[in-house]
């Protein structure tokens, strides 16, 4: 089976892919899948209903298949057009206001495959695209050369704890020198951020697979290691709350069960704020 | 209004039988913090320590402020909330909300403390038998600023209003944002509208719109609405007004909703309207348990201008479009809305409403229930203050002699009755009751003295009647018309 990609008329992340397809020459079968093609669609949607996100306005188009695997969103179909299963870890499917691409991860594919990953930013920024790009430490001479190209409007770089906590969840491999040095480099992209996913505090219902809890001594330490490395206790630093259970819907966009660990922060990082929930 | 250039000040009047005795606090304009006693002589002045508002706490402590943020940045930011003793020395600090760097000036935590505060154990900050606020421990729940954005009340940034639970280490561990809960406010459309495009909008910092404008904070403390099941009634909420909005309500502590609302229309059912238009109000709190009106919400209704809506003759653009050129002080049964109490220009004795305007203040003042029933009004624009009984007598009235030299008024904001036990630096003053004046015979030096020198009959003239008539009508607050 040859390559489907389903788009929607008037979605100009469709129209970035099929000019994608049309410089590289790349043979593609394109459907309308609210037109033309609704119907098959319809029966490709049924049929991989479980590797198809909804987003809050419905399925994120374009979505591209080979027959046997499905790609979507517009990072995730330019990936596997430039690079196949190579480029995947790069790029996920991710929801961004008009004119941004964002679910560029730096820190999660494959550094050998550089030179495809940012062929397809050159690509993106191009076509006119803002790029919000997201790293955790790892490939940190990615991130430099990002930097040095100038590929990304913006850089967020996610912070999972102090040094030993953050190493950890990144499966123990990567030195702290090549974390902190890409603290270094996300401080020298013209618009950037620091953050911390926290999980609500919240008694009786653990997450489970989920991170665990910070405390809020445990995220000041992360606030100070953020200031020792970067030599600034002005970064733009959010704490992202992460709902412990579904059995605890948030009170309010900013809850306050992050309260106590935002004041622990700012002891180092004064300008700390709480993220609002779910509005990323 | 009518006011005369030369009146006295202090205390005007004091019948100490029939007043609820004690020191009474409040911030002098642009002196500091100033207790007197009953007969005004100055026990105390913690000189230019500021207070938005002063407070006695038990053994002589004050809370106030160390100063405020320049207004070129900033309005009504205090830069922190301090305890100090009698003698003046910090004990307690709060001011690590937000890291202030404004343009030229030195970067530093700022608490951007405003119009409120509670310290626990006492949920509106004044005394009520039985609920002593902590002195060395303990949270403060304070009301500040915050600089935001919604684009769902506005285009333009916001300044404002949250509620911080403080611990006593002066870490924030609890913050309620008003601009989140804008929905469970119940603004109409015109209101959104209007608050849109204006939402009270101050050149200050580059310009920011005090939308709400939130004046007052307490707790419930318990109640007997609680005690009788009412959920949103906890003793934990917290009882806030907004003067821009018209507002008063109730914020659920455990989850952050509105539970209870007043305002911002008095219009929707009968007993709204019977209530009348709350207009710019302050110091809405329920009164504590063990003070007689226990559970009823008093409140400094002040009218003045306020509101967002639609347009009429006096608001063009429907911006602060409910006007009223008098006050009322209003306790009100929070379940029926009823009026329990009051004291309005009608109670204070003016002829209403030719003279309504005697008894009113368009910005601050308070009013606070005493235990023996009678009620401290501070009439604030005035600098005036007043203990009026439940049947409304004034037995004690103080004017406050400190104008301003910045700004030339004697304003005070909010004033505190606290009983003699909370100062024991002090043995209790000796109380020496101050008669009326009979102005009508009161003749400063060098006037002449009352009365005329010849008097000369003219035949055939009538006695003047009773019921004469004025240029305006006196029944405007008949509601049988």
């Amino acid at each position: 089976m040859g390559l489907v990609l389903f788009t929607v008329s008037g979605c100009s992340r469709c129209a970035v892919v099929g000019k994608f397809l049309r410089e590289r020459g790349i043979a593609c079968e394109e459907r309308d899948a609210l037109g033309e093609g609704k119907t098959a669609f319809a029966e490709f949607y049924r049929a991989h209903r479980g590797a198809i996100a909804r987003g809050r306005e419905g399925v994120e188009f374009p979505v591209l298949s080979d027959g046997d695997s499905v790609r979507q969103g517009l990072g995730p179909v330019l990936a596997s057009l430039q690079g196949g299963a190579r480029l995947e870890a790069f790029f996920r499917c991710a929801e961004a206001p008009r004119g941004w691409v964002s679910g560029i991860e730096i820190s999660a594919g494959d550094a050998r495959a550089a030179a495809d990953f940012f062929a397809v930013l050159e690509f993106l920024k191009r076509e006119g695209l803002k790029l919000e790009a997201a790293t955790d430490g790892r490939n940190a001479a990615l991130l430099e050369e990002l930097f040095r190209r100038d590929l990304a409007d913006r850089v967020v770089m996610r912070l999972h704890g102090p040094p030993d906590v953050h190493r950890e969840t990144l499966g123990g491999k990567t030195g702290i020198e090549e974390i902190e040095a890409a603290m270094t480099w996300v401080c020298r992209f013209r618009e950037y951020r620091f953050e911390t996913p926290v999980v609500c505090p919240s008694p009786g219902t653990p997450a489970p697979g989920g991170p665990r809890p910070l405390t809020p001594e445990e995220v000041a330490a992360t606030a100070r290691w953020l200031r020792e490395a970067t030599g600034s206790h002005r970064q733009p630093y959010v704490l992202v709350p992460c709902p412990a259970a579904a059995a605890e819907p948030p009170s309010s966009p900013a809850p306050a069960c992050l309260v106590r660990h935002r004041s622990a922060a700012r002891t180092f990082q004064v300008l700390t704020e709480i993220a609002p929930f779910a509005v990323r | 209004m009518t006011y005369p250039s030369v009146y006295p000040t202090g205390v005007t009047l004091y019948d100490p039988a029939r007043c609820w005795n004690g020191y009474t606090i409040f911030q002098a304009k642009e002196v500091g913090a100033l207790l007197i006693d009953m007969n005004g002589g100055e026990v105390q002045l913690w000189k230019e320590l500021h207070g938005m508002p002063n407070r006695v706490l038990p053994g002589g402590h004050l809370i106030g402020s160390t100063g405020e943020r320049s207004t070129a940045f900033g309005s009504q930011d205090g830069i922190d909330l301090v305890q100090v003793d009698w003698d003046g020395n910090v004990v307690w600090r709060f001011n690590r909300y937000e890291f202030i760097e404004d343009p030229g000036e030195e970067p530093q935590w700022m608490a951007r403390q405003h119009h409120d505060y509670q310290r626990e154990g006492n949920p509106v900050g004044y005394y009520a038998p039985g609920l002593e606020p902590l002195v060395d421990r303990g949270y403060t729940m304070v009301l500040s600023h915050k600089n935001v954005r919604n684009p769902l009340i506005s285009d333009k940034p916001l300044l404002d209003d949250t509620i911080l639970e403080v611990d006593w280490g002066g870490e924030v561990v609890w913050e309620w944002v008003c601009n989140e809960h804008f929905e469970e406010l119940g603004f109409r459309e015109d209101a959104r509208n209007l608050l849109f495009r204006n939402p009270n909008w101050l050149k200050t910092g580059g310009g920011v719109g005090d939308w709400m404008h939130i004046n007052s904070l307490s707790l419930l403390g318990p109640n007997r609405w609680f005690d009788g099941g009412d959920g949103r009634f906890h003793p934990d909420n917290l009882i806030w007004c907004a003067r821009e909005s018209n507002i008063t309500a109730i914020v659920e502590k455990k989850s952050g909703r509105i539970v209870w609302k007043l305002g911002p229309y008095y219009d929707e059912t009968p007993a709204l309207r019977k209530l009348g238009w709350i207009i710019g109000q302050h110091h809405a709190h329920m009164i504590p348990r063990g003070l007689p009106g226990e559970g009823n919400i008093l409140v400094f209704d002040n009218g003045g201008w306020a509101g967002y809506g639609s347009p009429n003759p006096g608001s063009p653009m429907g911006f602060r479009n409910a006007l009223r050129d008098y006050s009322r002080v209003l306790e009100i049964d929070p379940l029926t809305l009823e009026i329990v109490w009051q004291y309005s220009p009608v109670e204070a004795g003016l002829a209403f409403p030719v003279d309504a305007n005697r008894f009113y203040s368009p910005f601050i003042s308070s009013a606070q229930r005493l235990p023996n029933g009678n009620t401290l009004i501070t009439e604030g624009s005035g600098g005036r203050l007043i203990e009026v009984t439940a049947d409304h007598e004034i037995v004690w009235e103080y004017i406050s002699p400190y104008w301003g030299r910045m700004l030339k008024i004697n304003m005070i904001y909010r004033a505190y009755r606290l009983p003699y036990s909370w100062v024991p630096q002090l043995d209790p003053p000796r109380e020496r009751p101050v008669e009326r004046i009979d102005v009508t015979r009161f003749r400063v030096t060098g006037a002449s003295p009352p009365g005329p020198r010849r008097v000369v009959r003219v035949p055939g003239v009538l006695p003047y009647r009773p019921d004469a008539a004025l240029c305006v009508r006196t029944d405007i607050g008949d509601k049988s018309l």
